[in-house]
């Protein structure tokens, strides 16, 4: 009789034992996090220089001929592009659908901020532009290449070494038109109008990211970018989150929201949205969805 | 609909162009320039995305009374900085530093600003910081 009893308690403390350590293996990177740099003021600028953000990321890409001349040719439309703007023959800017940006660009260069949340078979990684990475840490493989296409953020797979997730992505495409077909970009954003560099991967890029907590208010992500298509060697970047300061939750952005922006006699200009807005007098329930309003 | 990021991703907007998380509220409207300030009476504090926006009224020198609409970054944005909702209310007295339009429209973008109590406004930087954009 006793023996049973034993039996099922030495299970049941087996089971829960697993199951605890499973979990306190798991760090603790709750809260929101935000790229040091990468983040915006209240008129939407950056905050660091182009200087410092090359510096924090270890930019430095060791371009091939190939992918030398790639960036050259696409800096030399951009500085025609952009000449057409400031002359006025271009409104400059586009619009977009969506608050994609893709990986690695979520990781190294976005304004927005993000929830990391480990758990033993699977750490998810959320952005507030609802973009949302899966780094599946059960021992899997990558997924056969019959049943892999590319995406904007690409297939993870990770594990940990101690409290550091090791994470290996392939199959990543550039959720951005207007780039060299086929290419990655990654691209570095200064604080100035006009303060950035870019450079382009290949297809076959393959990126391994060691992300673990320096200290309690910051996550670091060690990135190293594998594309001998591309590059001449592997590409070592670098880039800190720090915690939201003012902010205990997420907070979405809304993509969705309505042309504030819109082209006039080939132009921006700007429409600001009605008072019945949050924070200002609330809309009614009943109101007809997708009918213009005029400003007040 | 626009995108909803920042004025200092223009250029790289400039390149990657529909179907962009760059591809967002072009900001080229704005005179980059220029930095007018503006002093006036908040009409409404319009915590909208994409965007959130001040409808400031401003006197002229003549008496008349103008609305001007001060475009900001994204409620996603401003709350990380520490603004709310109800940081501005109607009836504020505020000063603006703005890049006003290029139209001649009477707005502009968002720079930094002294609210009602003569304090900077959050995110204001302080000129040991110089201006952060």
């Amino acid at each position: 009789m006793i023996r049973p009893r034993l039996a099922l308690v030495a299970a049941i403390f087996l089971c829960c034992a697993g199951t605890l350590g499973a979990q306190t293996r798991m760090p603790d990177w709750s809260g929101q996090w935000e790229i040091v740099g990468a983040t915006p003021n209240a008129s939407g600028g950056m905050v660091q220089s182009l200087d410092e953000v090359l510096k924090t990321m270890q930019w430095g890409p060791p371009n091939n001929p190939g992918t030398q001349a790639i960036v050259a040719e696409f800096q030399g439309i951009i500085r025609k592009r952009l000449e057409a703007i400031r002359s006025g023959t271009d409104p400059g800017g586009a619009s977009g659908p969506t608050c994609t940006f893709g990986f690695p660009m979520v990781m190294l260069d976005s304004p927005l901020m993000f929830e990391a949340l480990p758990t033993p078979k699977e750490t998810v990684l959320i952005f507030s532009g609802r973009e949302v990475r899966h780094v599946y840490t059960d021992g899997r493989q990558h997924t056969p290449k019959d049943e892999l296409w590319a995406t904007p953020w690409g297939d993870s797979i990770g594990h940990w070494e101690g409290q550091t997730l090791v994470m290996d992505t392939i199959a990543v495409k550039s959720p951005f038109s207007g780039i060299p077909p086929g290419r990655i970009p990654v691209i570095a954003i200064g604080a100035r109008l006009e303060q950035e560099v870019i450079t382009f991967l290949s297809p076959e890029a393959q990126f391994i990211e060691r992300i673990h907590m320096r200290d309690k208010d910051h996550l670091e992500d060690q990135m190293t970018v594998i594309d001998p298509a591309s590059l001449t060697a592997p590409w070592h970047l670098s880039r800190t989150y720090q915690r939201v300061a003012h902010l205990h939750r997420m907070v979405y952005e809304d993509c969705e929201g309505e042309d504030r922006n819109p082209v006039v006699n080939g132009h921006y200009t700007i429409v600001p949205p009605p008072s019945h807005t949050l924070g200002s007098t609330p809309a009614p329930i009943n109101a007809p969805a997708g009918q213009p309003t005029a400003p007040n | 609909m626009r995108r909803v990021l920042t004025y200092a991703l223009v250029a790289i907007a400039a390149m990657l162009t529909a179907s962009s998380a760059f591809a967002h509220n072009s900001f080229a409207m704005f005179d980059q320039s220029k930095t007018v300030t503006i002093q006036g009476t908040v009409k409404d504090f319009r915590w909208t995305n994409p965007h959130v926006f001040i409808q400031l009224l401003v006197k002229n020198e003549d008496g008349t009374e103008d609305e001007w609409s001060i475009e900001m970054t994204s409620p996603e944005h401003l709350v990380r900085v520490g603004w709310k909702p109800g940081t501005l209310k109607p009836g504020d007295k505020i000063t603006l530093n703005i890049h006003p339009m290029h139209d001649g429209v009477k707005g502009g973008q968002y720079l930094s600003g002294i609210g009602p109590d003569g304090q900077p406004l959050i995110g204001t930087p302080t000129p040991s910081q110089g201006q952060a954009k």
